[in-house]
């Protein structure tokens, strides 16, 4: 036995036949693309003004964390580290947009759910919000924040909280009225059928709208810091491109979109279809 | 009963109705807030102007002929690019998603520019094309090109394999299977995707127009708030809420009921 076979029939035996085809089938237009783009390095079709080389990329790493001495300088968001700043500045405000956006979303989307006339008075402004994409929201946000911190926070709160809001109250809504009544009938306060019946209740589709709000709260949050933001990664991009500094920028999007890609498929995706497993009122054939 | 008919009578059931009356209500509420709120704080012109002088500078923008060409501009990258990324869209979907090996090959490559936002590749764009019109066209056709084809290759992907089995056994050809099973059956999908493409490209069209300082809506906001003219950001930001709560409202949601309800493969 070689080794490549036995690497192959290991491989084989991890993921079986299906997956490994799939996973082989879906790397070829990646492979491609690099390799093209790496060619273009070699041959320069297209001048490294448009497109840089892949090593000048993984190089502007080292460009923008010159200077930075160690974990502590790293920890602390010097301005020597710009690569780790950035990606923790924008890290940090994901996080705090989304324990001060999920509650509040949450807790409005049930309130609405239970209660006709709160949602008849809140949709209509909830529809008007959401149409208002996070982006147009951004002059406004400058004029009555100013650039920083506290306008990105707004843009990704309006994105967030709404989302939350239309979602929880639908997922509230969809619940079978039995269960409400049976609560009741058992003699249950109405406190009891918020945390027994609604919140398990819409639980998937509140996930799943945490899963969507942070899709859409990562996009407008890069957007925000744009034009908004004097720090993050969207900033980072935005004031490469000013210098024309490509490689940067094609750093930055590579680290944004990895960035979603993995919370979204080691985080979100898992937790959603636990939680659906878990309390999604599905029926399920024995 | 002629005159139940009349459309004026069906435009009273409107307002009688039990929703509009709310949305009247909540309406008149966030207005009387606005306008309290913009009385009692320091300096409204600069932070939040009364709604009668966001009123009037609309009136005062119609007379000078501004905003009329602003609209027109915004309206006219939004079709055409949604136009373009349609006519792109809905084939390449399609097309990957008849073949299993190719919808396979493509499907990780679609999922993964789907995930990088149309803004954050706008740097990039801009260095290609700096500010001009191209570059807005660009951004629309790519923030709008992944959702759509991703959306109408699930849609071929998801129609049930027992139909197309049905088909052919009765012997119907490669493409009277297309023809007749895969393209109905993934017709929802694809009005789905398109109501969700030009969402996507209609916050394209104003971000890019604010990034890349093109005239239009966007660009009316983005310039109000550098000039210091509050009361145009907020009419610009109704503008855009109200154009597309129309557009959606009246024209996409309408036709993705009427297909879903049409072509759905919803068993009952």
């Amino acid at each position: 036995m070689s080794i490549p076979r036995n690497i192959a029939m290991a491989l084989y035996r991890r993921f079986g036949r299906q997956r490994l085809r799939r996973i082989a089938l879906g790397s070829i237009p990646f492979i491609v693309l690099i390799t093209l783009w790496y060619m273009n390095g070699i041959f320069h079709w297209l001048p490294p003004v448009f497109i840089p080389t892949i090593y000048s990329v993984f190089e502007a790493i080292f460009v923008l964390q010159e200077g930075c001495a160690g974990i502590v300088e790293i920890v602390a968001l010097d301005n020597n580290c710009l690569m780790t700043t950035n990606i923790f500045s924008s890290l940090g405000r994901v996080v705090l947009a989304m324990l001060v956006g999920l509650p509040l979303g949450i807790g409005f989307g049930i309130l609405a759910g239970m209660n006709r006339t709160v949602s008849k008075f809140l949709e209509p402004i909830g529809i008007f919000a959401n149409s208002i994409s996070g982006i147009a929201w951004v002059p406004l946000a400058i004029v009555w924040f100013g650039v920083g911190w506290m306008t990105t926070l707004f843009i990704m709160l309006n994105t967030i909280f709404w989302l939350m809001f239309f979602n929880a109250m639908l997922g509230v809504r969809g619940i079978s009225r039995t269960y409400e009544q049976s609560v009741l009938t058992l003699g249950g306060s109405s406190w009891d059928v918020i945390t027994q019946v609604y919140l398990p209740g819409a639980m998937p589709s509140i996930i799943s709208g945490m899963r969507m709000s942070m899709g859409f709260g990562w996009r407008a949050l890069i957007a925000a810091e744009m034009i908004g933001g004097d720090s993050g990664l969207g900033f980072m991009i935005f004031s490469s491109a000013e210098e024309y500094k490509v490689e940067e920028v094609f750093l930055g999007v590579l680290i944004i979109s990895m960035i979603f890609l993995l919370t979204d498929r080691y985080l979100l995706m898992p937790l959603e279809k636990w939680t659906s497993n878990r309390w999604g009122l599905v029926w399920r054939p024995a | 009963m002629r005159h139940s008919r009349h459309p004026l009578w069906k435009f009273g059931r409107f307002l009688r109705d039990a929703n509009f009356s709310h949305f009247v209500v909540s309406v008149v509420v966030i207005l009387v807030i606005w306008s309290i709120t913009s009385a009692t704080i320091d300096n409204p012109g600069r932070y939040l102007p009364s709604p009668l002088a966001v009123a009037l500078s609309s009136v005062d923008m119609l007379y000078k002929g501004i905003l009329p060409s602003y609209f027109a501009d915004t309206i006219r990258r939004l079709v055409l690019g949604s136009i373009i990324g349609l006519s792109l869209g809905i084939p390449f979907g399609l097309l990957l998603g008849l073949n299993r090996t190719i919808s396979d090959m493509f499907y990780p490559l679609l999922n993964f520019f789907q995930s990088i936002s149309g803004i954050a590749i706008f740097p990039i764009i801009v260095i290609w094309w700096g500010n001009s019109d191209k570059t807005v066209l660009a951004i629309v056709l790519y923030t709008s090109f992944f959702p759509l084809a991703y959306t109408v290759l699930s849609g071929v992907r998801e129609v049930p394999m027992k139909y197309i089995h049905a088909v052919r056994t009765l012997g119907a050809t490669r493409f009277q299977v297309i023809r007749d099973v895969l393209l109905p059956g993934a017709m929802p999908s694809i009005v789905t995707g398109t109501r969700l493409s030009i969402s996507f490209a209609w916050r394209a069209v104003i971000a890019g127009e604010m990034l890349a300082g093109r005239e239009g809506l966007g660009w009316m906001i983005f310039t109000g708030q550098d000039a210091d003219l509050t009361t145009q950001v907020i009419l610009g930001m109704l503008m855009i809420g109200c154009s597309w709560i129309i557009l959606d409202h009246y024209l996409l949601r309408p036709l993705e009921m009427d297909t879903i309800e049409r072509w759905g493969l919803v068993q009952r």
